[in-house]
């Protein structure tokens, strides 16, 4: 059961000052636990991503604070209201795009406009002319691509002024292009200010857009920081690779163990890889600069988002997850 | 680029009461744009409006205009009055079913709880749908076959009225239960014709009770769709009274509102 702490008169003056505050949120569907003592709190004006494999209880979150599923137990507060209680006052205030939901096909733009428009409705022809489907208005819903769906949904969310935008899985099934068109979309909404929760399991897309991420495993909180503290906590390794030039003898490359930051230096056949922290980048490219012609085949894998994800999934389970 | 505000105003101007009555409630909204979506869809245009001209035109003369010891009246008007019960089941069984059971499907119901529509606002828009549909279905039908076969008169208007309306509104409930429990479009679909072509053929549209066997006129007794017909179309033809048939027939409006509206709540 929810519970709150507010008045049900009290909007905007969360003690916590967060849109979305959220402590040990449970959630199980049939005796699996999808959402596991939840601890989460998005600050005004962030983009916060929530990431995790299939499973980890990211959209089931999400849907408990839109009011659309019922928690098992745990403290919720989204702008100072119950999204239970206080459903009715609250959800017009949150922009949605749901993961799996749309229109139905015969539905116009225009009209869907009109059916989502409330009293304080912005001008939604401007909205339409930004993300780029002024002249998709007389369209129907089922006539129109993946991507321009999306903006659609996404025209709909920012409609009536939200105070929390909520994207679920906002790119699934998009081609590239399609990708970028929304994420230059969301660039905007961060840049004009508007808080973002943002659920995906595309890491590079958390990495663009994100102000911090919280990666979940199994409906728990593995860790939360902004891409690059993440990046360095648990992914800090990057690696260099290129191949011998001809007539260089190997002995030359063991003064390579000496650069600063370097870990390890690895030779498989005429290829060398050194794995050591980012700095090791620089050091490595200085020191081929300085003897002689830069290799040609010279690569650097620098790790990102996906690699921090991946150790943490990796990571050892706790007594509690492995039950 | 204009750049506009996205986020809610710190404090509500003066005009701003004044603009919200104006402005349709989420409710009426959802109501407009569905009954907008009704004249789009070809489930309706086929099963609604246009089967029922169709096969009442065919089967209404195939049995000339004279009485006899099948059709104790005009077997044009027989038909004529028990075809607008044919657009009552089309309208619950295959209609709504398929059309809610795809919005469910395709995540429309989740969207709309989300933009926060009033929790009641699908189930009153779906039946709203549903009437509308067997309304102007049922007039339609009617001017079709009044320069045909011409329209019996009458001969029991509140009989007549109660059967439709009570009729009506319990095969729209049950249209829009059933469509809130099927898992999937194409399931609605199958089971909405499977439960609809045995109601017309057996108990609306088909042969009349006399030429049955003692079986299937013991079956057609029993379906909903024939009481409702029973109802309508004795009351229409002077055929007889049909209370008692009535008042089952609102028990069955009763219990299947109450199911639907709260199968629908957002």
């Amino acid at each position: 059961m929810t519970t709150t702490e507010f008045s049900s008169g009290h909007i905007s003056g969360h003690i916590s000052g967060h849109i979305v505050s959220v402590r040990g949120l449970t959630k199980a569907y049939g005796g699996r636990t999808v959402v596991d003592h939840l601890d989460l709190d998005v600050a005004p004006g962030e983009v916060l991503g929530l990431i995790g494999a299939n499973g980890a209880g990211k959209t089931t979150t999400v849907e408990i604070l839109q009011g659309l599923r019922r928690p098992d137990s745990g403290v919720v507060q989204v702008l100072g209201l119950d999204p239970l209680r206080d459903a009715d006052r609250l959800r017009p205030m949150i922009g949605s795009q749901l993961q799996d939901s749309g229109l139905p096909d015969r539905l116009k733009v225009r009209e869907a406009i009109r059916l989502f428009s409330g009293p304080d409705a912005v001008d939604a022809e401007e909205l339409l002319e930004r993300f780029g489907l002024a002249h998709r208005r007389n369209y129907a819903f089922g006539t129109m691509s993946g991507g321009e769906r999306q903006r659609l949904f996404l025209v709909l969310a920012l409609l009536n002024r939200p105070r929390l935008v909520i994207l679920d899985e906002l790119t699934q099934g998009l081609d590239p292009a399609a990708r970028r068109e929304v994420w230059s979309s969301v660039t905007r909404l961060r840049d004009a200010g508007t808080t973002v929760l943002l659920v995906t399991h595309e890491l590079d897309e958390a990495e663009e857009l994100c102000d911090r991420v919280v990666a979940m495993r199994a409906g728990r909180v593995l860790d939360v920081g902004t891409p690059a503290e993440l990046v360095a906590r648990h992914a800090a390794a990057a690696t260099v690779r290129f191949g011998l030039p001809a007539g260089r003898p190997a002995r030359d490359f063991a003064a390579l163990h000496d650069l600063s930051g370097v870990v390890d230096v690895v030779r498989t056949g005429d290829q060398v890889a050194v794995v050591g922290n980012r700095s090791t980048i620089a050091h490595v490219g200085a020191w081929l600069v300085g003897r002689g012609p830069i290799p040609a085949d010279l690569r650097v894998e620098a790790p990102d988002l996906e690699d921090a994800l991946l150790a943490l999934l990796e990571g050892p389970t706790d007594q509690k997850e492995a039950a | 680029m204009t750049t506009q505000t996205l986020t809610r105003p710190a404090e509500v101007n003066a005009t701003e009461p004044a603009r919200a009555r104006r402005h349709p409630s989420a409710g009426r909204r959802l109501l407009t744009t569905e009954l907008r979506l009704i004249g789009r869809d070809p489930m309706t245009l086929t099963f609604v409006f246009m089967f029922p001209i169709v096969s009442m035109l065919i089967i209404g003369g195939s049995f000339g205009t004279e009485p006899d010891e099948v059709f104790p009246v005009n077997p044009a008007h027989w038909y004529v009055a028990s075809y607008f019960s044919v657009v009552i089941g089309a309208t619950g069984l295959i209609m709504l079913p398929v059309r809610i059971a795809t919005y469910r499907e395709r995540g429309v119901l989740r969207r709309f709880a989300a933009a926060g529509f009033p929790r009641w606002s699908f189930a009153v828009a779906q039946m709203a749908v549903g009437l509308t549909a067997i309304a102007v279905s049922g007039a339609v039908l009617l001017a079709a076959a009044a320069p045909v076969y011409g329209v019996p008169a009458v001969e029991d208007p509140v009989q007549v009225v109660a059967g439709v309306v009570i009729g009506s509104v319990a095969f729209v409930s049950l249209g829009v239960l059933l469509g809130t429990l099927l898992p999937s479009a194409r399931a609605a679909q199958a089971v909405g014709l499977m439960l609809f072509f045995p109601s017309f053929l057996l108990g609306v549209g088909g042969p009349p009770p006399a030429v049955m066997s003692d079986v299937l006129a013991e079956i057609s007794d029993k379906l909903p769709l024939a009481m409702v017909n029973d109802v309508v179309r004795q009351g229409w033809l002077g055929l007889g009274n049909a209370t008692g048939t009535l008042a089952i027939v609102g028990a069955l409006a009763v219990v299947a509102t109450a199911l639907a509206a709260r199968r629908t709540a957002l």
